[in-house]
């Protein structure tokens, strides 16, 4: 962790990924906020797109500091870990978009379960990787997101299998098996930055 | 569940309600047949499908919520093929799928069996043989009386009730001749609790009668339509309140003047009369 912190560039890079951390953790919550005020709130979308160019500025930049300043960071975890959050961000704006795209008329309650799952996940995420460049313990944020996974995957599983039953417009099923599936990606996400943070927290001690 | 798929064609969404009695509309009649009687299938197929019905054929009962997702106009059964559950799956199948005619069409049975059968709700009942053209015949007097009894075909006269007019012939609703400009989904719901004054509809009822299929558990569609609906009739129509949340159930439809006194209804969480997703789910 000090090895990150220390390094010449490594406080730029570990800059770079708290901002993108920041960035993940306000795309969860307005995907939240969407969901839970769908359809009133859906020009939330906008902003959740604005997110998702952001996340794609940020790893522009982490990927052009790695390499023009010769980051001593293993370089294969700091690539993954700007790829796991920039994943993070396209699936919540792939999730708002389907929204809009397939003329979704009103929400499921399960779609906004996870994506409150999400928005708890992507906090957590933003708070791990602030405390990855301050030098401080993350695992309570590690075990968070762990959790959260899991609780997401339930969600998802039970969402999807509820759409199967007989009798359930076939529309209805295609709309939604994307949008829970997408929702589920975007937390997954959250876990795959929870395992590169917890390589790199291993290989720096 | 096994079937001969033979000219079954997908529903647009503005016939689905036909089935469930909000509305008839014109078009093909949709027949299915739950019969293993090869030669009996075969010629009655070829006949409806000469008169351009739209038909299929099951050799195993399927599930109420199958028959509803078909959006049938009348299901023939020869309860012989059923076995001691047949009985069982016509009660079932008339209480679930109360647009569908149904007619039972088998071999010879006791006046106490006929007299059984068509008061579970069997809409009519044949004994084989029998002649492909009585078949059909009586299939379309069945639909033709379903047509009549439904309420929506009766193209009734406006509904009114304080100061709303809903009129299903424009397929809206006014207040003081005015327009509060439904689309015809909101119609389709205000219409149904409308008719149902003063009874209270369950989500899924509600959503099966105006969106035609099943209910997904979680859906929010009935919720999202009643805040749609409420917000257009309190523009035009401010104080009164007309459609009532049963928490945990459904909705009511009843007008109330603005000083008719308080709803009997617990306070609104959420200020627009819809459910909060935990509510939904206890309401499960």
């Amino acid at each position: 962790m000090s090895m990150l912190r220390h390094h010449s560039n490594g406080d730029g890079l570990m800059a770079l990924f708290e901002e993108s951390g920041r960035n993940v953790e306000r795309t969860g919550s307005l995907l939240r906020d969407l969901l839970e005020g769908f359809p009133e709130r859906s020009s939330l979308a906008r902003d959740i797109l604005i997110c998702e160019q952001e996340g794609d500025r940020i790893t522009h930049d982490i990927i052009h500091s790695m390499s023009t300043n010769g980051s001593k960071l293993d370089q294969r975890d700091a690539y993954e870990l700007a790829r796991a959050l920039d994943d993070v961000v396209d699936y919540a704006e792939e999730t708002a978009d389907s929204l809009e795209l397939y003329g979704v008329e009103a929400p499921m309650e399960q779609a906004q379960e996870l994506a409150s799952v999400l928005a708890g996940a992507s906090a957590e995420v933003a708070h791990a990787l602030a405390h990855l460049r301050s030098g401080e313990d993350v695992a309570t944020q590690l075990i968070e997101i762990h959790r959260l996974e899991n609780e997401g995957d339930r969600i998802s599983r039970e969402a999807i299998a509820s759409l199967f039953k007989s009798g359930t417009d076939p529309m209805v099923v295609i709309r939604w098996k994307d949008i829970f599936e997408s929702l589920e990606q975007a937390i997954d996400s959250c876990e795959t930055v929870a395992h590169v943070i917890e390589g790199m927290r291993l290989k720096s001690r | 569940m096994q079937e001969s798929q033979s000219a079954v064609t997908p529903l647009s969404p503005a016939s689905v309600s036909s089935i469930t009695g909000v509305r008839v509309q014109p078009g093909p009649i949709r027949l299915a047949v739950i019969d293993t009687d090869s030669g009996f299938v075969r010629v009655l197929a070829k006949r409806v499908g000469e008169m351009g019905w739209q038909h299929r054929v099951l050799t195993a009962p399927p599930r109420a919520e199958d028959l509803l997702s078909m959006r049938l106009h009348a299901l023939i059964v020869d309860l012989a093929l059923l076995g001691p559950s047949g009985w069982e799956f016509l009660e079932q199948v008339c209480d679930s799928v109360p647009g569908l005619g149904v007619i039972v069409c088998t071999g010879t049975s006791s006046v106490a069996q006929r007299v059984r059968g068509l008061r579970i709700g069997a809409d009519d009942w044949i004994t084989k043989p029998c002649h492909p053209q009585e078949v059909i015949a009586r299939v379309e007097a069945v639909v033709r009386r379903r047509k009549r009894a439904s309420p929506g075909a009766q193209e009734d006269g406006p509904l009114l009730a304080g100061e709303l007019e809903v009129r299903s012939d424009q397929f809206q609703a006014f207040v003081g001749g005015q327009s509060i400009d439904l689309t015809r989904r909101e119609f389709e719901l205000l219409h149904l609790l409308a008719k149902a004054r003063g009874r209270v509809l369950e989500r899924d009822e509600i959503y099966q009668h105006v969106w035609g299929y099943a209910m997904v558990h979680g859906d929010r569609s009935v919720d999202v339509f009643v805040r749609k609906v409420r917000q257009k009739v309190e523009r035009f129509s401010p104080g009164w309140t007309y459609i009532h949340t049963h928490f945990g159930i459904g909705y009511r439809f009843e007008p109330e003047a603005p000083d008719d006194g308080p709803d009997e209804t617990p306070p609104d969480p959420l200020g627009d009369g819809t459910e909060t997703p935990e509510e939904v789910t206890s309401s499960a």
